[in-house]
């Protein structure tokens, strides 16, 4: 009861804080929902690393969607069912070719910290992009999680093996959409499809 | 801070500063130098003092702990300067002043009077000067690693010495207002990063600007605060693709970064940009007009620098973040971490 109170009296006391402060002056980024995702690339799997900072004024509006029963506490199965909300919305393709998601893993933190603009969720989808061809390829990574409030970041991570080069990337606009080209060249041909070393 | 710190602050900006630095770096024992002011510092604390400000050195939370958020939001530990008595805030910038270049340690005043502007200007005391923290990992020493942390709003210096190697990766600076008046003078505290920018853009040919121009937004900094450990793939144009006075216009550029820490450390680093200079690259996002909003970055084998404008409501051009990063040896890793 005691810890309920205090909580809510933290809340009301950042609330007023925020209040407080005019936004223009503010001046952080309180009405946005910053979605930054990096893309590894390898023979066997294609890693998506999504970071997740909901500004202010938005973060409400995240919390609810998360924390559906509402008790302050983001549950294992909470965290796992926004973790789906977020893949239906991301499109993954190989050369045209849809991937299918999967979640490798997330780590939430609690909503009075999201509360404060600064808290970051941290979700990690895996990808297998079954057989590549030596030579080269296209990914394409569409995010379509909370278009109205959302600000978007997709870079490519430098690839880990020697195999695997970046040729270049390109983005619509706002970055909700990003292209990385890339060539596959097997260290080890034989293996090549395999999903193999390199 | 008063007006008695502000004349200080002023004195120390002048040759005072000048010369102290220039004693450090020509003895050759600048980490002693820096040992010494922190140690000066702590001697004037109480022992509650000193246990709030002092952490282990493998403190990774203590470490990471830093933002271009205001202190009311992301909450640092160590030392809130507001709560210093001035001889004990003089004797923090005396540590400042010990490790950084003079050029670098008058930005940093004037990203912090900058706050000051802003606190004045929204009348809000979540800004301005009593709002920063110190810091430090590990004990002052000339052989052992250590930490100084100095931060708060658009600012987080991690500073990590081990013997006389000395890295100012990763730390955020950042300007809101990026310019402002003080004493009757016009202040830009990141103005020499965005003109050098915008002079080696200008520098380029049509067919250099297509490799260097990202045909996107970039909203923000990618590998800012909270990003540690991440890096990219680099885009833009490659050095080797610029004139040979073109990378010298981009080693100036990135001087602005390395150059804030003492002068022996930012010639080392310099060095060994120049070294890796043909595989480093220079992006750019955003108008092309001189003074208008736009990001850039530097990225090398061993450099990663970003500057964002912020465009959340005012004026993006008055409202900066940038960020510095050595992807190998950000914290100073490769010189303590087993």
């Amino acid at each position: 009861m005691v810890e309920a109170v205090t909580s809510a009296v933290c809340r009301l006391q950042l609330l007023l804080a925020l209040l407080a402060v005019p936004s223009a002056v503010f001046a952080h980024r309180d009405d946005q929902y910053l979605q930054a995702t990096l893309v590894a690339i390898e023979p066997s799997s294609v890693r998506l690393q999504i970071n997740l900072t909901p500004g202010v004024a938005v973060a409400e509006q995240v919390i609810t969607l998360i924390d559906r029963d509402r008790d302050g506490v983001i549950s294992t199965n909470e965290a796992a069912a926004y973790a789906e909300s977020l893949k239906r919305d991301l499109m993954l393709r190989i050369d045209g070719r849809k991937l299918e998601l999967k979640l490798t893993a997330s780590e939430f933190v609690a909503p009075e910290e999201l509360r404060t603009g600064s808290g970051i969720i941290q979700i990690e989808f895996s990808a297998t992009p079954g057989s590549l061809a030596a030579g080269a390829h296209r990914l394409t990574l569409e995010n379509r999680h909370l278009t109205t409030m959302s600000v978007y970041l997709i870079n490519a991570v430098p690839p880990r093996v020697g195999s695997i080069r970046i040729t270049r990337q390109k983005r619509n606009d706002n970055q909700s959409t990003g292209e990385i080209e890339f060539t596959f060249r097997p260290l080890h041909p034989k293996i090549a499809g395999s999903g193999g070393q390199s | 801070m008063n007006k008695k710190l502000a004349l200080v602050l002023i004195v120390l900006l002048g040759a005072g500063l000048k010369s102290f630095a220039q004693t450090n770096s020509t003895t050759g024992t600048a980490t002693a130098g820096i040992v010494a002011a922190t140690k000066n510092f702590l001697a004037t604390l109480d022992d509650a003092q000193r246990g709030k400000v002092v952490f282990d050195f493998k403190d990774d939370a203590q470490r990471k702990r830093w933002s271009n958020l205001p202190t009311t939001i992301f909450k640092r530990q160590g030392l809130h300067m507001g709560d210093l008595t001035q001889p004990q805030r003089d004797a923090v910038l005396a540590v400042l002043a010990a490790a950084l270049s003079p050029q670098g340690y008058e930005k940093i005043l004037h990203i912090v009077e900058g706050d000051e502007v802003l606190k004045k200007s929204s009348g809000q005391t979540i800004f301005g000067r009593d709002e920063y923290y110190v810091s430090f990992l590990g004990q002052p020493s000339t052989t052992e690693p250590w930490m100084i942390q100095f931060g708060g709003h658009h600012l987080g210096l991690n500073i990590t010495l081990a013997g006389e190697e000395r890295t100012l990766a990763p730390s955020h600076t950042g300007a809101q207002p990026a310019i402002y008046e003080l004493e009757g003078k016009t202040v830009r505290p990141l103005g020499r990063e965005t003109d050098k920018a915008f002079a080696l853009l200008s520098s380029l040919n049509q067919a250099q600007r297509k490799e260097a121009i990202l045909g996107f937004q970039m909203r923000d900094l990618v590998l800012g605060p909270g990003r540690d450990g991440q890096t990219i793939q680099p885009e833009g144009i490659k050095g080797s693709d610029l004139t040979e006075k073109q990378r010298q216009m981009l080693l100036d550029l990135a001087s602005e970064w390395t150059g804030i820490m003492h002068e022996a450390v930012a010639k080392a680093k310099m060095d060994e940009m120049r070294k890796n200079i043909a595989e480093t690259y220079f992006a750019w996002s955003g108008p092309t007009e001189q003074g208008s909003a736009a990001y850039f970055r530097i990225q090398g084998p061993t450099v990663i620098i970003e500057y964002a404008p912020q465009r959340l409501g005012g004026d993006p051009t008055k409202h900066i973040h940038t960020i510095y990063r050595d992807p190998t040896n950000d914290y100073g890793v490769k010189w303590w971490r087993r």
